[in-house]
């Protein structure tokens, strides 16, 4: 099942957190990812050792447990999960090349951390700043396999997740952004970790800036894939906007219908983490709870799109409900994988008839079914049909099928519409 | 002093009454080679709108009169034809089928004629843009490698290389990444089916414009693809749009330093050990600036060509944006 993550930017302060802990968990949320950039910021990195620099080495790195202290408290009082820590990071166009052991300690640091939260995963940039090219594979694979021991000592994962570089204001493709690269470095760091200590962090909205082919990468990365950053932006600036928000003359700039299907294709069961940042951060603190609750809503949409399929495998016989658009869709899409035993409607001068050589039955067929038998509802009413199924008694297992993201193969062929823009 | 070719696309520069006064500007500008915009006599845009007009209806023999002047122009100026676009697409997604079937039967071996007549080594040919309906790379490539394949009997009889190139897609309004940006399968593809052919009838085309509005690492994929790469696109953007303009002038910070990563372009041709042309693709350029203007405007694209040559040959990097 996969697990729903806030990113609480602009919602938590770290000295006072019980507000914001009760509102995240108020919209429905019950975990967060925390990004250690709140206690140890970029710019502080930046500005380390030297003059008007406030980290120091008294505070540094220990410090850090002492900074959210409050907010464990806190999450522990309102059983709110940190479910995934975000290891501080440079500025991606630092001046600072001497910072590498630096980020390694901060790294272990969070690891502990991870372990007093009751937190298993923790995301940890690549380190790139002087890094000449051709050498990031050495570099990292040191930096990484420098985190091992601990990682494994509090059963924390490590994961890995993409780079910009910052060209003049252009952000463009760094480290652990060619996919194959990275699912390389990726096994090849479990590999020598001598166990799956290694994973990675999709953020889509990184993808949506470089151009990248989100379901090609989905699916190449496949099961190293542990946690995906759900956000939108416009193709252009990092920001991090509640998905579906984004809009250009109509069209939606960010590839949903790819990490959908990619995600769908390889069963993902990992977390998904809601960022809308930018959106919590201008809004007024009195709209945020609305805020707050769409997002959860629109997570959750996510989990049951990407969830369709698992769903699906997971029972060995099922029925659809519904003899429309949506169950024909369902046949072209996953009849032949997975088919039903029949499906039924209520409209009955359809039953007797077929649908993609499927049976149309009366709804009254479903009580001869056998109790691990699945229902699936193919109409968007579903709440009114599974309310008619629970007043005919049917105790079988209901679950709801949606055609609003299918793969386009079984609807166009080769001669379908595409609509692209000109070279 | 280098000793590449500097060459520029003959689109907004030729014309086709009087193809002399073209050359003859492009030769005056500093150009030695020209990238022949086939493309141009049957466009992209007729193409997506599913419409085709005669000009390759006309026997072999009829574009190879209609050319004529241009050719015999090129050679008056000096000016060598050192690389040909096919008209583009090569497969019109959603197109009546017997469209498709006239790009691929008529306009392609037509293409490759043409090119060899104008003894040009290199045509660069689009690949299709199908993944987002087949569901995958992997699939839209095998379509891209049926209708490569139906092009080596020519490319080996008349000597030429058929260059695939990197291109982009998009998403709602969005650009993103389209056939051949993975310089790892790009580079495995040409040598599988160079060796299937018994020669180098397949070879790359790295056009910077479309590599910088994905934010391709440069570097990494010119040197990925290292001699695999036998012609250029040269040209820059915002980042947003493929806007085909004059390196150097997009800045985005307050430094206003370049956007495009003109360091990694150089040190990855460098080194490959690039000797081509470096060919601009910039005719939008000329359209934007006033005729009147145009004689300028191409010498200073040719002195970028000039520059990059330089920084191209030097043992080691000076250019830093």
């Amino acid at each position: 099942m996969m697990n729903i993550v806030c990113v609480p930017t602009g919602l938590i302060d770290l000295e006072h957190p019980q507000k914001g802990i009760e509102t995240i968990s108020e919209s429905g949320f019950d975990s967060i990812l925390f990004d250690m950039a709140a206690c140890c910021p970029p710019d502080e990195l930046e500005k380390m050792g030297k003059p008007g620099g406030r980290i120091d080495d008294s505070r540094y790195p220990a410090g850090l447990a002492e900074s959210i202290a409050p907010l464990l408290k806190q999450c522990l009082e309102r059983k709110m999960h940190i479910s995934i820590v975000r290891a501080p990071r440079l500025f991606r166009n630092t001046k600072r090349c001497d910072l590498t052991d630096v980020l390694s300690d901060l790294a272990k640091e969070c690891i502990k951390i991870c372990a007093r939260a009751g937190c298993r995963q923790l995301i940890v940039s690549p380190v790139f700043a002087g890094v000449p090219h051709g050498t990031e594979w050495d570099v990292n694979r040191k930096y990484y396999l420098g985190l091992v021991n601990i990682a494994r000592e509090n059963d924390v994962t490590i994961l890995l997740e993409s780079q910009f570089r910052d060209m003049n204001g252009h952000l463009i493709r760094g480290i652990c952004m060619d996919v194959n690269e990275t699912a390389a470095w990726i096994d090849r760091l479990n590999r020598d970790a001598g166990e799956e200590r290694f994973g990675f962090c999709m953020d889509i909205g990184v993808c949506t800036i470089c151009g990248q082919g989100v379901q090609e990468l989905t699916m190449t990365l496949n099961s190293r894939i542990k946690a995906v950053i759900l956000r939108d932006c416009d193709g252009q600036h990092d920001t991090s906007m509640l998905p579906f928000t984004c809009i250009n003359y109509g069209h939606l700039q960010t590839d949903w219908t790819g990490l959908i299907l990619g995600l769908r294709e390889n069963c993902y069961d990992g977390s998904l983490i809601i960022d809308f940042g930018s959106n919590t951060m201008t809004y007024s603190h009195l709209l945020r709870p609305q805020m707050l609750r769409m997002a959860k809503m629109t997570a959750d949409y996510f989990r049951w799109q990407i969830a369709i399929k698992a769903v699906i495998k997971k029972y060995d016989k099922r029925v659809l409900f519904g003899a429309g658009n949506m169950c024909r869709n369902y046949m072209k899409c996953y009849g032949r994988e997975f088919p039903p035993l029949f499906t039924c409607d209520n409209d009955e001068n359809r039953w007797g008839g077929q649908i993609e050589g499927l049976e149309i039955r009366p709804p009254e067929a479903l009580r001869e079914l056998e109790q691990d038998c699945v229902i699936f509802i193919c109409n968007i009413y579903y709440g009114e049909i599974e309310k008619q199924l629970r007043q005919m008694k049917i105790r079988n297992p209901v679950a709801y099928f949606s055609d609003e993201y299918m793969p386009p193969r079984y609807f166009n062929g080769i001669e379908g519409k595409s609509v692209t823009k000109n070279d | 002093m280098h000793k590449m070719a500097v060459g520029v696309q003959s689109k907004n520069i030729i014309n086709d009454e009087y193809p002399v006064e073209g050359f003859e500007m492009m030769r005056r500008a500093g150009f030695t080679c020209c990238d022949f915009s086939l493309n141009d006599y049957l466009t992209n845009t007729e193409l997506y709108k599913y419409c085709k007009n005669g000009f390759f209806d006309q026997p072999v023999h009829e574009l190879k009169a209609f050319f004529e002047p241009h050719r015999e122009a090129a050679e008056a100026a000096g000016i060598r034809i050192s690389q040909m676009h096919m008209p583009y697409p090569c497969y019109v997604p959603g197109a009546p089928a017997k469209l498709n079937e006239y790009l691929a039967k008529v306009v392609a071996p037509k293409s490759m004629e043409i090119c060899a007549y104008f003894d040009c080594p290199y045509i660069v040919v689009h690949g299709f843009k199908l993944a987002g309906v087949l569901g995958s790379e992997q699939a839209e490539w095998e379509s891209t490698e049926a209708f490569l394949k139906t092009l080596v009997p020519m490319a080996e009889e008349l000597h030429i290389t058929v260059c695939m190139e990197n291109l982009y897609t998009s998403c709602g309004s969005h650009i993103v990444e389209g056939p051949c940006c993975d310089a790892v399968k790009a580079a495995a593809r040409i040598d599988r089916m160079n060796a299937e052919a018994g020669s180098e009838v397949f070879g790359f085309c790295f056009d910077t414009g479309h590599a910088n509005l994905i934010g391709l690492d440069f570097e990494s994929f010119i040197t990925t693809l290292g001699s695999r790469i036998k012609v250029l696109h040269i040209h820059d953007n915002d980042g947003i749009e493929d806007l085909h303009q004059i390196p150097f002038t997009f800045a985005k910070g307050r430094e206003n330093k370049a956007s495009t990563d003109w360091g990694g372009f150089i040190a990855g041709l460098r080194k490959s050990g690039y000797d081509q042309a470096l060919s601009f693709e910039t005719a939008p350029v000329l359209s934007a600036f006033p005729d009147r203007m145009k004689h300028d405007v191409l010498r200073f694209i040719a002195q970028i060509g000039s520059f990059l040559a330089e920084e191209i040959c030097l043992d080691k990097c000076v250019y830093t944006a």
